[in-house]
């Protein structure tokens, strides 16, 4: 991402100067004969690098703008393709089971607010429902930022990572091999995906669905509740009961997996956005209190040589 | 709507019902007519990197890519 590297380097940039700025204004007593007032080099060096700044942000928020109208209509596109499975099977946020896995999905690049900390927070929390004497929870992560996160403290938990997903533009087939991999890789009762629902470009809600395995699904069916009407939905063809339900399971996975991870897409361009717009916004007030104080400054010292040069005169006068 | 028989045999080739339903995906996007076909097709590109993590570390990631059909 060269964008990020620019705006480290413009950073750097500005913090060098801040330091200049703290340390010339100490030393001020102690300036070399023959300097006449404060330099402004050092405020104008730094404007420049807040101005950069500044175009830096706002082209980051027109690129995240652009991004996010064409991942905003495929996202709602794919809405569709987990609301039958949730009216048929149901989402079971509070089923008990021995073996849960915590999908956890974030973003590969930063700078888009905090979305990747808030999943990282709830599946936290869901690990620590979900853990018991005779019960445990291991992690899925998508995205290089959830993985940073939950390395500190979890990394004996972490079952698998995936990263680079958006390399190219989020497609179904790409997100069914990902399920495809993570259902070889983990043994599982219940996966828990958690992710940002995106409800408008400020507002994102984090989410929690669950996809129960087959065996899980039939258990629940026959103890009653929720997925007590399973029961009465006709079977066509000779196959039975756990053959549907297993393929109906890993087709829901796949199809969750794809909207959770659009969704996230997203939330992450909508909360770049506002995070790209408030920081040029920060830029701006900066640069003006920079320019004021700039000029401020060198007022300041033209009028000092004024009335150094009318005194002389005066003086030579009188 | 694969037939009874049909079902059986994907799985036991090892094969979840994803990997049937794309491998048939796959197979329907081969039957459209050309400026559609390849639009298609290029846009169902696979790419991510799959990291197993034993003991608390991550194993070397294996990257998948640019593989529709597998």
């Amino acid at each position: 991402m060269a964008m990020a590297a620019v705006l480290r380097r413009e950073g750097r940039r500005l913090t060098q100067p801040i330091n200049a700025l703290h340390s010339s204004l100490n030393s001020q007593d102690q300036a070399p004969h023959g300097a006449r007032s404060i330099s402004t080099q050092i405020v104008r060096n730094r404007m420049k690098s807040v101005k950069n700044i500044q175009k830096i942000t706002k082209a980051m928020k027109m690129v995240a703008a652009s991004k996010l109208r064409a991942v905003q209509s495929r996202t709602e596109n794919s809405r569709g393709l987990w609301q039958p499975f949730t009216a048929l099977l149901g989402d079971n946020p509070s089923v008990d089971v021995k073996k849960s896995v915590v999908v956890t999905i974030s973003s590969d690049k930063g700078l888009c607010g905090g979305i990747n900390s808030t999943s990282v927070k709830i599946s936290r929390a869901l690990q620590k429902l979900n853990s018991g004497p005779d019960k445990e929870t291991k992690y899925v992560i998508l995205g290089e930022k959830a993985k940073a996160q939950l390395v500190r403290d979890s990394k004996k938990d972490i079952e698998l990572s995936l990263t680079e997903l958006q390399k190219n533009p989020l497609n179904y087939t790409q997100v069914s091999v990902l399920a495809d991999d993570i259902l070889k890789n983990v043994e599982y009762d219940a996966l828990r995906i958690v992710f940002n629902k995106f409800q408008s470009v400020v507002q994102f809600l984090p989410t929690v669905s669950t996809v129960l395995s087959p065996e899980v699904i039939e258990r629940e069916a026959e103890s009653g509740g929720q997925l007590g009407e399973l029961d009465s939905y006709e079977i066509e063809g000779g196959e039975t009961k756990s053959e549907i339900l297993q393929n109906l399971s890993e087709f829901q996975f796949s199809c969750v997996m794809y909207n959770a991870v659009l969704e996230n897409a997203c939330s992450e361009q909508g909360a770049r956005m506002s995070a790209m717009d408030s920081s040029s916004r920060n830029a701006g007030e900066m640069l003006d209190r920079l320019t004021l104080t700039y000029n401020r400054t060198r007022q300041a010292s033209i009028t000092t040589e004024l009335i150094e040069i009318i005194s002389g005169a005066s003086a030579l006068e009188g | 709507m694969a037939s009874s028989g049909a079902v059986p045999f994907w799985r036991a080739a090892g094969m979840t019902y994803i990997t049937y339903s794309n491998i048939c995906a796959n197979l329907v996007r081969n039957c459209l007519k050309e400026p559609y076909k390849a639009e298609s097709l290029s846009r169902e590109k696979v790419h991510f990197a799959l990291a197993k993590w034993v003991d608390g570390k991550p194993e070397k990631p294996t990257l998948r890519s640019d593989t529709p059909d597998h």
